[in-house]
């Protein structure tokens, strides 16, 4: 489609075209941000940037699918911030525009070799989205009130189990309850690269009885005896900000030092490293099959990932997520604007963040073991 | 008044203002944690979030779509709850279940097929929009001018004809203003559902329309945004009300 | 032109678009749920949707009608009691009528926001009577779905005393102050002329609100719990799925959804054609 097309083309026929950004809309730095300073950006390469708020990534996921079915092909879906589960439910339908990603200009940045960029949930990109930032599945506690926190996530499960009621988790299909039981299925089963990665009934059978007998032991001594849990990360993030529960969970530590900074959740706040790291994955922009301005969307695509604005990106002042970019392919000056880059007063460094980092199992594990924790562990 | 009387209607002013009392404190609130009874932090930063979010254009967009869903639904459930009052319809009843019917339709319905088909029609974004808000604003304004008419006493206009009117100046000058005010408790509710849809206007509408629900229901998925939130929302109840007000008074004067 | 044509005429422009709408959206999820048009693979006659969802489809059936029939019951009772307030003969609160008139307009989004921060373990009401989380009952996301109903109870009562108010306004008081004066007694005047008038319109919007909570999401999502769930809940979840394959699932659960509330209708219209003032 897009492939080995001069990039001078695509930016022609950019000039001009409205692109309309589909992204979850509660994260009030990164909308400040793609209005600010992204947007304005666009405008100088002759692309006007539409930003629709949207409630849940699915929504976005919702409208190109319906467009994919009737055939439309000048949809009002033109770029989509995905995360891996709303990517390969995508992949499944034909829903995004492929072969486009690797030949943006800026992506002599990225290392190629990457494995966050090169598989999404194990789904391989292969082209089909452009990577926007990096992110580490992160445990959040709060130092007052565990001033000894445990190192690992065996160590955090009977810490809950000690101190009963103080500690639990949102309800998977929920995306960071999900991760949440992906992450105890490897602590589980004797740590990181134990499960295959890729999904089959047998290692399904092998391994997931450990990890719902483990969470089933532990759910009497979670919030409320776990006779329920809190249906999203919102809902937990709440209980931890009214100092119902000590910890807290989430896939997008940027959104910390803002909660901390406008008083949602205490100063002594933390983020919680643990010994045998976490899963880590990059999210991305997706461009629809059905959209109509594709080379409006690839423009922005490649605009999002150079490096003025991925620093400007990372900035914890402005969003604080962690770049895509492998610095060392950077001009020097490029380069320097990251190094100069003020620390997170709560978020730890991604080199530090990301120690040990695991790879995100496929996709295809997700809804057998969201389908599983529920029948054994919720209602069983 | 009796002791009793006035302690239920105290009662129901707490029933009705009660849960609004926390968005009220919240809106302008900097800072609020628990368990402090009061917020800790006062000050306008929800005010400017919303502002910065869109509210402005947002809450035009949806005033517009409110009142567009209320010039159509209003004057369609009216003639349409004139002839139900009556014995005219064949298969009155059968007609009315039909006008009730979209009440069935759960709103995320519309994601399971309908918008597809509107897609492939080539169904214009807006024209889709307020085709199915209004549709999903009918059995209100139907049931509330059935209802009216039912109750209503046909003998003032007969009266009028009596004297020599007109049948359409009977029409003008006697029903409707006799029927003002379930006609604004009509316009007002369809208003309502064009002014307050999120899953319609997003998805039959493709994003285009970025209205006041979509920011309240965006800035609601996270925590932290509670001020914002309650700006917003209290924004989504001012202009009805100032409409409720102002269609009052209107009706009134007649 | 003849009454019956007139009629016809007049029920026509509101009757097409409906029937054409409802019509449309029954028929594309009934075929969706029939694995007919599949996001995914090929079109496919089958009921293998109908069989995953069976399981959970009476717990979710049961609940949402147990929570739809408690908010109904609350909302009719209350906002009769508004609308009787707000319409009375003597001493006509003005008051409480322009608050139900505060309420309608609160998007059921932002109804559920605001219970949330009234009624949670650590929310306004809880903090207000100096009760700690561990004491305060489990209102929100509780096994009772306290927080749902009173969210459903208080936008609904307002909504039951707009409608019923509008008849009583324009009725009741000439017919009360006519029977007054030919002696009856208050109770009598409410058994007798205001509680008549009245029960079309009281029948009328009660069912509207049992439909509306039988088939509206938001406020069972945010205020409630993750198991069991009500109908649109499991619906809205099975639709969300990553597995697109589960999607006809969504609208099995959609389609119960839409059928139920039919009945109600169906059976509500029947009631109320007994009611004297309905036809």
């Amino acid at each position: 489609m897009a492939a080995d097309r001069p990039w001078d083309d695509v930016l022609a026929e950019a000039d001009g075209q409205t692109v309309d950004l589909w992204m979850y809309g509660g994260e009030e730095a990164g909308n400040a941000y793609v209005d600010d300073v992204l947007a304005p950006a666009a405008a100088e390469l002759g692309v006007t940037l539409r930003r629709v708020p949207v409630a849940d990534t699915g929504d976005a996921l919702d409208r190109v699918l319906s467009e994919r079915q009737a055939g439309v092909t000048d949809g009002e879906v033109d770029l989509v911030w995905v995360n891996g589960e709303n990517y390969a439910a995508g992949r499944q339908a034909g829903a995004w525009l492929c072969d486009w990603a690797l030949d943006l200009p800026n992506r002599r940045y990225t290392d190629p070799a990457d494995p966050l960029l090169t598989d999404d949930f194990g789904v391989p990109v292969e082209g089909c989205e452009s990577p926007w930032h990096k992110a580490q599945f992160t445990l959040v506690y709060d130092s007052a009130r565990v001033p000894e926190p445990p190192t690992t996530l065996a160590g955090v499960l009977d810490w809950a189990q000690a101190n009963p009621g103080r500690f639990t988790h949102p309800a998977p299909p929920d995306f960071t309850g999900s991760v949440f039981v992906r992450q105890v299925l490897t602590s589980v089963v004797g740590g990181p690269g134990e499960v295959p990665l890729e999904f089959s009934q047998e290692a399904y059978d092998e391994y997931a009885p450990a990890l719902f007998e483990r969470l089933a032991t532990l759910s009497p001594a979670l919030w409320r005896g776990g006779e329920t849990y809190p249906q999203s990360q919102q809902e937990l993030d709440r209980l931890f900000a009214d100092g119902e529960v000590d910890m807290t969970m989430t896939y997008g530590p940027a959104t910390l030092a803002d909660l901390v900074a406008d008083g949602t959740f205490p100063e002594t706040t933390r983020v919680l490293t643990l010994e045998e790291g976490t899963f880590g994955n990059a999210s991305f922009l997706a461009l629809p099959s059905t959209s109509g301005d594709s080379a409006g969307a690839q423009v922005v695509a490649d605009l999002a990932l150079s490096p003025e604005q991925q620093a400007a990106k990372a900035d914890p002042g402005t969003w604080g997520q962690f770049t895509v970019l492998d610095t060392g392919r950077l001009e020097d000056a490029d380069r320097a604007a990251f190094e100069e880059l003020p620390a997170s007063p709560v978020v730890p460094p991604y080199a530090e963040l990301s120690r040990n980092a695991q790879p995100e199992l496929s996709a295809d594990w997700v809804s057998p073991l969201d389908e599983g924790w529920r029948r054994s562990v919720l209602a069983p | 008044m009796a002791l009793g009387t006035r302690l239920g209607r105290a009662a129901l002013a707490v029933w009705l203002l009660l849960p609004l009392v926390p968005l009220v404190l919240w809106a302008a609130a900097d800072r609020w944690t628990a368990p402090a009874v009061l917020p800790q932090a006062w000050g306008t930063a929800g005010l400017r979030d919303a502002v910065d979010s869109g509210a402005g254009t947002a809450s035009l967009r949806s005033t517009v779509l409110g009142l567009v869903v209320a010039a159509l639904a209003t004057p369609l459930g009216a003639m349409a709850g004139r002839a139900l009052a009556g014995s005219g319809v064949p298969a009155g009843g059968a007609v009315l279940a039909a006008l009730l019917s979209p009440l069935v339709l759960p709103p995320f319905a519309v994601a399971l097929g309908l918008d597809v088909l509107l897609l492939r029609l080539r169904v214009p974004a807006s024209v889709g929009v307020v085709l199915l808000l209004t549709v999903a604003a009918l059995p209100y304004t139907t049931v509330l001018m059935r209802t009216a008419y039912a109750a209503h006493d046909p003998g003032f206009e007969e009266e009028a004809r009596t004297l020599g009117a007109t049948a359409r100046r009977a029409v003008l000058a006697v029903q409707l203003p006799m029927l003002a005010p379930a006609l604004a408790g009509a316009a007002f509710l369809a208003f309502l559902v064009g002014w307050s849809d999120y899953v319609v206007t997003l998805l039959v509408g493709g994003g285009q329309l970025v209205t006041l629900p979509l920011l309240v229901a965006s800035a609601a998925s996270s925590v932290g945004n509670e001020a914002q939130v309650a700006v917003l929302s209290l924004g989504s109840v001012l202009p009805p009300l100032a409409l409720l007000v102002a269609v009052g008074l209107l009706g009134r004067r007649r | 032109m003849t009454p019956r044509r007139r009629a016809v005429l007049l029920v026509l422009p509101a009757l097409v678009p409906v029937a054409a709408v409802v019509g449309a959206a029954l028929v594309s999820a009934v075929l969706l749920s029939l694995g007919l048009t599949p996001l995914v693979g090929r079109p496919e006659l089958s009921l293998d949707a109908w069989r995953a969802a069976a399981g959970d489809l009476g717990t979710a059936t049961r609940l949402s009608l147990g929570i739809a029939a408690a908010s109904t019951v609350l909302a009719a009772a209350v906002g009769l009691a508004l609308a009787l307030a707000a319409t009375a003969a003597v001493r006509r609160s003005r008051l409480l009528g322009a608050l139900a008139a505060l309420t309608i307009p609160v998007p059921h989004l932002v109804g559920a926001a605001a219970m949330g921060l009234l009624l949670a373990d650590t929310g306004v009401l809880a903090r207000w009577l100096g009760v700690s989380p561990d004491a305060w009952p489990s209102l929100v996301g509780g096994p009772w779905w306290v927080a749902v109903v009173a969210e459903y109870a208080w936008k609904e009562s307002a909504f039951v005393a707009l409608v019923v108010g509008g008849v009583l306004a324009s009725r009741a008081r000439s017919y009360g102050e006519t029977a007054a004066l030919l002696g009856a007694g208050r109770w009598a005047r409410f058994r007798f002329v205001t509680l008549p008038l009245a029960a079309p319109a009281l029948g009328g919007a009660s069912a509207v609100t049992f439909v509306y909570t039988l088939g509206s999401y938001e406020v069972a999502a945010l205020l409630g719990r993750p198991y069991p769930e009500p109908l649109p809940v499991m619906a809205v979840r099975l639709a969300g799925s990553i597995d697109l394959a589960v999607r006809p699932q969504a609208a099995a659960v959609a389609v119960t959804t839409a059928v139920l509330a039919l009945a109600v209708v169906l059976l509500a219209l029947r009631a109320l054609r007994r009611l004297s003032a309905w036809h």
